[in-house]
């Protein structure tokens, strides 16, 4: 298995997909090795924690330039792999392959866009269509989604998830009791895990995205005493600065989609956790144009000229 | 179908329709990247006789389809049907696709034809292409003619002089069409068919198409006649030319859109060394100047790309100085920093034509004043090219310049511009010696190997075995191992990684002697580490350490007594990828001890 692995994530690492057959066998083998992690993931430190990627391929290979590839250096993803760049393909398929050769090295926690619902609305679905001409990838990767843990702890400390707090979760131990192997409920602690977000607010707010919670400072900082930890760190929303520390450093929302959805002109980070904790920012900036291939579009008709 | 074919032997082709009428297009795709098979099945006779007529009326497909069809049908496909004499029924289906919308397809399919033409006999040429070629080019729909373009260059010089004739005829017609899209596919397939011309012909009918479609009122057309002028001019004596195409060359240079002027720009060194020198210093020279100050950026950066390589080596160093270089001077200075970059990567290649006193007092202010730019990318490229000023002045009268603008790209923020300017090093160094390196760039170095980048860590390592190679190892071992093993003691675990890998990368251009007097134990004490990514990592070294040194009795012995023993105890840590890594390394290294 090894060698074949290593074929793959070589294969997916030059960007160019691996055969619906490879990817069959891929998803069935990583849901062996998931369905064995914790709703809450134990993740020793250290650790490279990382926020969206949102399919834009070359930009990961350039964070992986940054920090170091797998398994040299250890990775948290967490969540929103997939839609809106032009890879989400690729992309997943190599953080999946990197796990499934990996499981120590690497761990992957589920966004709101690993769902058959989003998927479908912002081009991972497609995609699936596009480059394997059936829905196949498609379906076996969402089945994937549902295996993925909620949230992950580094070392007792750092709590991580996508999106943040549920008003009808008070401890970590509340999460493990969910039963996670399901598509993205609606509502309930399960999604707004995935869909919540801090805000400058005392308490609990509503969500403008129709789906979790805004809470506030005091939310937070009850959630991190009564939790014994650190930090909590989250994804979900574009940071421009690449990430950005609230509420007195007790949470961070880390964000690694450079110049997101090619447009938006934003730097991205990931956050470097050492043996001891210590928290250490990189920053850095969208592959230049020479590496980043954008898929070749067909060239206007002649007579448009 | 005919009754007397048994199952078996309708069954390929019966396959493969169903298969091209499947309504998912990679099905389609596949079916038509095995056409070569089927027809090898078919046998030649059914293949010409089934398939192809087939596949001519498969034109109704996705573009993706057509483009495999096109590019199958001239991949030596005549193999298949029977061999050259039957090479001409190919030209059916192809002839369809030159037709499609899609410019993609009939590219393909033109170039198939092409290929296709290279096995046909002369008879063949004249009953079969020859037809085609009229076919498509007074075809109603353009997309014929622009097919027909493509097609005339192949065959002309294996065709009787009558039909020559006819073709130059044919293909000047083209250069006339109604529709821009059929006249810039003459342009742009002129120059091949040019020099197929007799000399004679070239002056007649060759310069008459060139003419007027240099003097056409699209520029997308006249951009494309740089080349065909060229072609032209390689047929003729710098005489003619002086006679013939000075006034479309002064047209060209000085043409009212930009992208006509870019592309004679770029093109400036061929045209010069095609004309000939004489025409080059009266006439070119001013022309050259004048794109040099051109309105337009693109068109300078051209310019100033060919500066020395053909241009400037075709004129006397006088009018070098009294032309080029004031020119040269003013760029420096350009508004547009690509100009900039693009002269940075061209101006050193002046020195040597200038030699050496004339480089001091003219370019070294420039040097100087680009090695300050404040864009890395022109200060690169002036550092990339110095070998040609070092051969030329040497490098002390660039020193005292060239280090702040080393140390300060080193230090820029952008690791690209880190990462370039690390793989110059290993050239530095070589011009600038061990002493005056180890002075002024050890320390740079060294601190590379704690960038904050981790890829910049790793080109760290590459280069100080670069400098391993220049400097010899007895400098390594004195200036480079004892940082490099030192910063295993970093509390970070991403910067101990260094260490390993630093090691790995080395170790080869190294000696046996330091690995054991100075590494080993490192390494040893490293494979105790509490991260285990630094274990396996220590693993894989040892593993490179054996695979190295194991060839010599006394690298067996370091194999034996160190190497082994430390993978025996990693092959059952509690990692799984460390026991996997050392078992992986305990067998390269069983592997060389035997």
């Amino acid at each position: 298995m090894p060698s074949d692995l290593d074929r793959q994530i070589e294969q997916l690492h030059r960007c160019e997909p691996i055969s619906e057959e490879d990817v069959k066998k891929l998803c069935i083998k990583a849901r062996e090795i998931l369905i064995e992690e914790a709703n809450v993931q134990t993740v020793d430190a250290p650790v490279t924690i990382c926020g969206d990627i949102h399919g834009q391929f070359w930009d990961m290979v350039e964070l992986f330039k940054v920090g170091g590839f797998c398994p040299e250096t250890n990775y948290l993803f967490m969540g929103d792999f997939v839609d809106r760049g032009f890879y989400s393909v690729e992309t997943f398929l190599l953080l999946l392959a990197l796990k499934v050769r990996y499981p120590e090295r690497i761990t992957l926690i589920r966004g709101n866009h690993e769902s058959r619902q989003i998927t479908q609305v912002y081009g991972f679905y497609d995609e699936c269509q596009r480059k394997y001409g059936s829905s196949n990838v498609w379906r076996w990767c969402c089945e994937v989604f549902d295996y993925l843990a909620l949230g992950a702890i580094v070392d007792g400390r750092v709590f991580c998830v996508h999106g943040g707090l549920s008003p009808n979760l008070q401890g970590i131990d509340q999460i493990r009791a969910i039963d996670r192997k399901q598509e993205v409920p609606h509502d309930g602690p399960m999604c707004d895990l995935l869909w919540s977000d801090p805000d400058e607010i005392s308490g609990w707010g509503l969500s403008p995205r129709g789906a979790g919670f805004l809470f506030g400072a005091d939310i937070t900082r009850r959630f991190a005493h009564d939790n014994a930890i650190d930090l909590i760190a989250r994804a979900h929303q574009l940071a421009m600065e690449g990430y950005k520390l609230m509420f007195e450093r007790t949470i961070v929302t880390v964000w690694s989609a450079p110049n997101y959805c090619y447009r938006c002109g934003n730097v991205a980070s990931i956050l470097e956790l050492d043996e001891n904790l210590a928290q250490d920012y990189k920053v850095f900036a969208h592959a230049p144009s020479d590496v980043r291939s954008i898929p070749a579009k067909r060239p206007p008709a002649d007579y448009f000229l | 179908m005919d009754p007397g074919f048994s199952v078996d032997d309708i069954a390929p082709i019966a396959i493969l329709m169903d298969e091209l009428r499947s309504e998912d297009v990679q099905l389609r795709l596949n079916a038509i990247h095995r056409i070569s098979t089927i027809a090898l099945a078919l046998g030649p006779e059914r293949a010409r006789d089934e398939l192809i007529p087939f596949l001519q009326e498969s034109v109704d497909d996705e573009d993706e389809v057509l483009l495999a069809l096109a590019e199958e049908l001239g991949m030596n496909f005549e193999e298949y049907i029977g061999g050259g004499e039957n090479a001409h029924v190919l030209l059916g289906p192809l002839e369809n696709l030159c037709a499609v919308e899609e410019a993609l397809v009939r590219d393909k399919a033109a170039e198939s034809i092409t290929k296709v033409s290279a096995v046909l006999s002369q008879a063949q040429i004249e009953q079969y292409y020859i037809p085609l070629l009229q076919r498509l080019s007074h075809g109603e729909w353009f997309t014929l003619r622009v097919s027909s373009c493509a097609l005339y260059a192949p065959v002309y010089d294996r065709v009787a002089p009558p039909m020559q004739d006819e073709l130059r005829r044919g293909f000047a017609g083209l250069g006339t069409d109604d529709t821009p899209m059929v006249r810039r596919a003459a342009s742009k397939w002129l120059a091949p068919l040019v020099k197929k011309f007799a000399k004679q012909h070239v002056l007649t009918d060759g310069l008459a198409i060139y003419r007027r479609l240099q003097a056409d009122d699209q520029d997308s057309v006249r951009l494309l006649t740089v080349d065909d002028l060229i072609a032209i001019a390689q047929a003729l004596s710098p005489a003619e030319v002086k006679e013939q195409l000075l006034k479309q060359i002064r047209q060209t240079v000085s043409d009212k859109s930009w992208r006509v002027r870019y592309m004679a720009a770029s093109n400036f060194n061929q045209l010069a060394e095609t004309i000939g020198q004489d025409l080059v210093r009266e006439e070119l020279i001013g022309h050259y100047v004048q794109l040099l100050k051109d309105n337009e950026a693109e068109a300078r950066t051209a310019a100033a790309g060919q500066i020395p390589a053909g241009f400037a080596k075709l004129l006397e160093k006088e009018v070098i100085l009294a032309r080029i270089v004031p020119c040269v001077r003013d760029l420096c200075q350009d508004s547009s920093q690509h100009v900039r970059a693009a002269l940075a990567n061209q101006i050193s290649g002046l020195a040597p034509l200038l030699g050496k006193d004339s480089t001091i007092e003219h370019l070294l202010p420039l040097f100087l004043h680009l090695l300050k730019d404040e864009f890395p990318e022109v200060r690169l490229n002036i550092i990339s090219k110095l070998e040609q000023v070092n051969d030329v002045i040497g490098i002390d009268l660039l020193s005292e310049s060239l280090l702040p603008a080393i140390v300060e790209l080193a230090e820029d923020k952008s690791w690209r511009v880190r990462q370039a300017i690390i793989e110059y090093i290993p050239l530095l160094a070589n011009q600038l010696g061990k002493a005056f390196f180890d002075e002024q760039l050890g320390n740079l170095c060294m601190s590379w190997l704690g960038d904050n980048v981790y890829s910049i860590r790793e080109a760290a390592t590459v280069n100080l075995k670069k400098l391993t190679e220049v400097f010899g190892v007895e400098w390594a071992k004195i200036q480079i191992v004892p940082k490099v093993v030192g910063m295993g003691q970093h509390p970070n675990y991403l910067y101990r990684m260094t260490t390993v890998q630093a090691v790995s990368v080395i170790s080869p251009s190294l000696t046996l002697d330091i690995v054991r007097g100075d590494i080993i134990d490192t390494l040893l004490h490293l494979s105790n580490d509490p991260i285990p990514n630094i274990r396996f990592n220590v693993a894989k070294a040892l593993e490179v350490l054996a695979t190295t040194f194991g060839n010599t009795p006394e690298g067996r012995q370091l194999v034996q007594q160190k190497i082994i023993p430390a993978l025996e105890i990693l092959k059952n840590d509690t990692d799984a990828d460390v026991r996997f890594f050392a078992t992986r390394a305990l067998q390269s290294a069983h592997g060389v001890g035997a």
